[in-house]
């Protein structure tokens, strides 16, 4: 006799959950699955805490050393955080009015924007499925506003372009895909796709593209009443006996192709940039403000490590207390939590293993800047009609944001003007970071009045920063590659005797702060584990 | 006039980049200026001159003066640098990065690494005799950059 095993799919397993015990249950299993799994993020890490007194030693008061603070001292470890600067946040850094900070190399950057407006240095944006940055914000009271990350109203641009004429996202955007739409239409109606479309198939499509690319009856893509009501009107529809409206004119496919601009919209299709996207109301620094407001009690400031040393059941770490050059002395305990960016854990010495060693030297740390100018007026808003949102350009600039908050207030406000790292693959960023703080703004203005000629009537102040140029990160973010991951994550990330990292460099999402938060979770579960064992 | 004074008034003088002969049509309007800091080409540094690559690239870490930074962490020194008698041992850090730097290797060719090393080798107090060659760097370039 033979057992018949009912092998349902997960689509059938999902179904009957859902029939048996309602929409919750199917969702909660569904994320067990994977299926809604929206990143590793699983709550609180739930630590069993420590048998006895334990002391965790945390090197780092950025995000990742102060949410592993604020665990362990909810499960009972006594922990605290030695930090090297005079304030706690790390690379979750925003600049407002009356700011100073002395560079690498002795420059000094100021902040003198006399409104509101402020630049995040380091992460000015969350995507939704950051699960563990949300879940922090709503336990800790972090008030979120919507971040656009896509305003069509905002600029694509080229100097090579158009005229260097910035074009709008929507109107590209509409216009290939209304091209691209009327060729595929062409190629199915001259049979062109028999062979990969069935006829039943074939009307669908050309339905459907109709529709999707606002075709003409002929399958042409020509400005109508239809492509005005989607791309917009060179005189708009009005009031009372104002001109008829008129639909703006699509632009060529082959201006669109050579202009290169097609392709600056590829950025929006990433996971990473999906809207809507989210940011603490008053800049990005409310989140490690929040933390930092948990565990305030336990962070000593002004703290640089020199030293790692273990015992078999016990580090010690040596420390120049008010920085280099300060009063040396120690602090030992029985766990050691190192947030330390790679760049500089690389010139400390810390007792290791020699594959972890190996694994702290081999991360390069990547290039990034950005440039903030505050202007009079919100000119980007009065006379472009931009309310928030990025544009795009070829110029070393690469991009402008725009605030988004404040809408339609007077006064002066603040663009992140020019903003790129090296994950963009280009040359850019390393010119940035090779110039003084005051050639950078002269650059930012120089090449942004391009594609905002306001800048020269309204120019009030700018600032900037160069993450190489920061002394305790030497560089943004680890710049992992595929090949690096294979040799050395692992390493860098197990418990090496008394002390394991963490940090955004031991995750695989670098650069974020989601990044950070999962491996100094996951780095404390573990703890709590060998702890427990 | 020193040459660092020189270099900052070149670096905020604006030259207009779109030359007419490349341009199918003339641009409507003016495109404006660039800064001669930056690249023509995003993807690589379109500098030959070594001082030039120098000022766009290493500069940013090891500074005006070559004398590098220190705080919490410390960009090192080129200047007086004993590690610099070996041009193999520069042009390879050029090439494949190290530590916490990043490689140039991909964002520069042969001729713009030897100039480079060169420069850093005959300048800021060094006066190293042996110069290197386009040739010994495409030697020293990992086989996945050689593209």
């Amino acid at each position: 006799m033979t057992m018949r095993h009912f092998n349902p799919t997960r689509r059938q397993l999902l179904t009957m959950i859902g029939q048996v015990a309602g929409a919750a249950a199917m969702y909660q299993a569904m994320t067990s699955m994977g299926f809604a799994g929206e990143s590793g993020y699983a709550g609180p890490p739930n630590l069993q805490g420590p048998r006895t007194g334990r002391r965790v030693l945390i090197l780092g008061a950025g995000i990742a050393g102060m949410a592993a603070a604020y665990e362990m001292q909810r499960a009972g470890y006594d922990v605290k955080i030695l930090e090297y600067q005079d304030r706690t946040g790390g690379r979750c850094l925003t600049l407002r009015g009356g700011d100073r900070y002395t560079e690498m190399g002795g420059h000094e950057i100021t902040c003198d924007f006399q409104g509101d407006g402020y630049l995040n240095a380091g992460p000015w944006r969350l995507p939704v499925h950051h699960r563990a940055v949300f879940d922090y914000c709503r336990r800790l009271g972090v008030a979120l506003h919507p971040f656009i990350i896509k305003n069509n109203r905002a600029f694509l641009h080229s100097p090579n372009a158009f005229g260097g004429q910035p074009q709008r996202i929507g109107d590209v955007e509409k216009d290939m895909r209304g091209h691209v739409s009327e060729l595929l239409a062409k190629a199915l109606n001259q049979g062109g796709l028999d062979q990969a479309v069935t006829l039943e198939d074939r009307e669908k499509l050309l339905e459907g593209l109709k529709g999707w690319g606002v075709l003409n009856g002929d399958y042409t893509y020509r400005a109508s009443d239809a492509t005005g009501g989607v791309r917009g009107w060179d005189i708009p529809p009005g009031g009372g006996l104002m001109p008829e409206a008129s639909p703006s004119q699509p632009t060529d496919l082959s201006a669109l192709l050579q202009s290169g601009l097609w392709g600056q919209l590829f950025g929006f299709n990433s996971y990473s940039f999906e809207p809507p996207m989210f940011e603490p109301a008053g800049g990005m620094d409310a989140i490690t403000d929040a933390f930092a407001r948990e565990v305030e009690d336990v962070v000593q400031l002004n703290a640089r490590v020199i030293r790692i040393a273990q015992g078999d059941d016990s580090v010690t770490v040596t420390y120049e207390d008010g920085g280099r050059g300060g009063t040396v002395r120690e602090e030992t305990a029985d766990w050691c939590i190192c947030t330390i960016p790679l760049s500089v854990l690389a010139q400390l010495e810390v007792d290791c293993s020699d594959a972890m060693r190996k694994a702290i030297a081999a991360v390069p740390y990547a290039s990034a800047f950005k440039v903030g100018l505050e202007f009079r007026r919100r000119f980007w808003e009065e006379d472009d009609g931009i309310l928030g949102g990025v544009s795009y350009t070829d110029l070393p600039l690469v991009q402008i944001a725009y605030p988004n908050y404040g809408f339609l207030s007077e006064g002066p406000a603040v663009l992140q003007a020019a903003y790129d790292t090296a994950t963009g693959g280009r040359s850019f960023t390393y010119s940035w970071s090779s110039m003084t703080p005051q050639e950078r703004i002269d650059a930012a203005l120089a090449l942004g009045r391009q594609i905002h000629p306001q800048y020269d009537a309204e120019f009030l102040s700018g600032t900037s920063w160069v993450w190489h140029r920061v002394d305790w990160s030497l560089g943004c973010y680890g710049q992992w590659t595929d090949d690096l991951r294979d040799i050395h994550y692992r390493r860098l990330c197990e418990i090496d005797n008394r002390l394991v990292l963490a940090g955004e460099h031991c995750s695989h999402i670098p650069a974020w702060l989601e990044g950070s938060l999962l491996s100094a979770l996951d780095a404390i579960k573990r703890l709590d584990q060998r702890e427990n064992a | 006039m020193t040459l660092k004074l020189l270099y900052s008034v070149a670096a905020i003088c604006l030259l207009a980049t779109n030359a007419p002969a490349q341009e199918a049509t003339p641009p409507a309007q003016d495109t404006g200026p660039r800064l001669t800091r930056f690249s023509e080409d995003p993807d690589r540094f379109t500098q030959t001159d070594g001082e030039a690559l120098y000022r766009t690239t290493c500069q940013a870490c090891h500074m005006e003066d070559a004398k590098g930074a220190m705080g919490a962490g410390a960009h090192p020194p080129l200047a007086g640098n004993p590690k610099m008698r070996s041009k193999h041992f520069l042009a390879g850090v050029i090439l494949t990065g190290y530590h916490g730097m990043p490689r140039f290797g991909h964002m520069m060719s042969d001729e713009q690494v030897a100039s480079v090393t060169n420069y850093v080798r005959s300048n800021f107090g060094h006066d190293y005799p042996d110069t290197m060659t386009a040739a010994e760097v495409a030697g020293l370039r990992p086989p996945e950059d050689s593209d």
